[in-house]
């Protein structure tokens, strides 16, 4: 679906990361955590292809336009209602998608709002429902939720995951909530700017109880040990 | 309401005014508007207004027509904005009613001129302001457009467009004033109608109610001019209003 090879990717003054490869398979879903200004965002902006890399490939199955990807920020057009956020740059055959996504995502009735009149968790939704109606194969998720309080977060991973099992689609998360990573990942990686420091599977990331499970505790345990910091 | 509170505020000051001069060169308000009344009821004062009107208008539309995707292009791509915002800001500050005479040979002495004028006028301000106002455009929506595939009709019409909208409105409400001003000059050379030519043929002829009833129109035209803007400026730009 994604592969990834020896990608560099170099800003005017500084090196945003280096050495980096990665070959996601369909489904998957990978959890990317590293300490801040390793790369982690430069990295999936570069396999939405907003920004060259330096070196390297990146080489995604139905090129750019079969990605997604959700901003750290929510980043909906202040100008434009919920439902034209959501159907930017799409035709009107959409229109009935987005609705049906709004409306799971409970937010069927603020349709013709704008965003100035949502909150914080609302307006994410916004933002996710927008990058869901694309039926992207593969969704990059920028620390979507870092913006939310706890109770908002949880929900929401937990609809986010939902709809990409459900759906089967690929994804590539960066977060810096260890927790978050491995409730979402099927897959978890540790980035810094020279490349992957460590890789794990996560066999129970599809377990309903997954966040009191003891494997939980343990993955977190290990992923703090190699992170050695505050991701 | 508001309104209404400026106007009896000016109306007390004109009353006063009035009341301490005590001659014909200030006659009362409400003599002023009497005749006001009247004189759109039955003279050819409405013609007046309505000539100023459409060359205001007009001089509108033709600088927004220019101004826009000047504005638009300087904005967004820097190096035709080293080109344009000099000649912008050498041209911005000259006085062009001093170029009516030289307009009047050009594109002669009916409308046209004078349509010209306010347009040229109004065309700085607006380009100046449209350029900024998509400069101003947040990094991220364009980025936004560009991970979600828009075409470049899209960025324009779903991006770019709405983002200048408010832009635009502003500039027009303000040159509407200094739009008056010159119209009101240029409609004392060779015009028969407009609120300029009534009030300047008022006072030659010391008929100072008349005069007076040219000014009160100038003025509420400019009030109109600044509602309908507003009125319009809600409709197009919902979330204004928010």
């Amino acid at each position: 679906m994604l592969t990834i090879s020896h990608a560099r990717l170099d800003y005017p003054k500084h090196k945003a990361f280096d050495n980096f490869t990665l070959a996601v398979k369909p489904g998957e879903m990978v959890s990317i955590i590293g300490k801040s200004g390793c790369g982690k965002t430069s990295l999936l902006y570069a396999i939405a292809g907003l920004l060259p890399l330096s070196k390297g490939t990146v080489s995604l199955t139905g090129g750019a336009e079969a990605c997604s990807i959700m901003f750290q920020q929510d980043r909906l057009l202040p100008w434009k209602t919920v439902l034209g956020n959501v159907l930017l740059g799409l035709t009107k055959e959409s229109v009935g998608q987005a609705e049906m996504l709004l409306d799971r995502m409970g937010l069927y009735g603020h349709m013709k709002k704008y965003p100035q009149q949502l909150s914080g968790g609302e307006k994410q939704r916004v933002a996710l429902v927008r990058s869901l109606v694309r039926n992207p194969r593969l969704l990059l998720l920028d620390e979507p939720l870092a913006a939310l309080d706890e109770q908002n977060r949880e929900l929401l991973q937990q609809e986010i995951k939902e709809f990409v099992v459900t759906k089967g689609i690929t994804m590539v998360m960066v977060t810096h909530s260890i927790q978050e990573a491995i409730f979402m990942g099927s897959r978890i990686l540790v980035m810094e700017s020279d490349g992957i420091r460590f890789e794990t599977e996560n066999p129970y990331h599809k377990a309903g109880d997954l966040r009191s499970r003891n494997e939980f505790f343990a993955l977190e345990k290990v992923l703090r040990a190699q992170l050695g910091g505050p991701a | 309401m508001k309104y209404l509170r400026g106007t009896s505020i000016v109306l007390v000051l004109w009353y006063a005014l009035a009341w301490v001069l005590a001659s014909p060169i200030v006659p009362f308000p409400h003599l002023v508007l009497v005749h006001l009344v009247k004189s759109l009821g039955e003279g050819k004062t409405y013609l007046h207004l309505l000539f100023s009107l459409y060359r205001i208008i007009m001089g509108m539309m033709l600088a927004l027509f220019f101004a826009i995707p000047t504005g638009m292009v300087a904005g967004r791509f820097k190096a035709l904005d080293q080109v344009v915002s000099p000649v912008l800001y050498l041209l911005y500050p000259l006085p062009k009613i001093a170029f009516l005479p030289i307009f009047m040979v050009l594109f002669g002495i009916g409308d046209l001129s004078k349509i010209i004028l306010i347009a040229v006028i109004i065309f700085f301000p607006a380009a100046v302001t449209i350029r900024d106002g998509v400069k101003e455009i947040p990094l991220q929506f364009l980025e936004l457009a560009r991970a979600y595939h828009l075409k470049p009709r899209q960025i324009l019409k779903d991006i770019l467009w709405p983002a200048i909208l408010p832009r635009i409105f502003s500039s027009l409400r303000i040159t509407v004033g200094i739009s008056l001003s010159v119209l009101f000059i240029s409609e004392n050379y060779a015009a028969t109608y407009g609120l300029g030519y009534y009030i300047m043929n008022s006072w030659i002829m010391a008929y100072y109610i008349g005069m007076y009833s040219g000014i009160v129109l100038l003025s509420l035209l400019g009030l109109g001019l600044y509602i309908v803007i507003d009125g319009v400026e809600r409709l197009v730009v919902p979330q204004s209003a928010l």
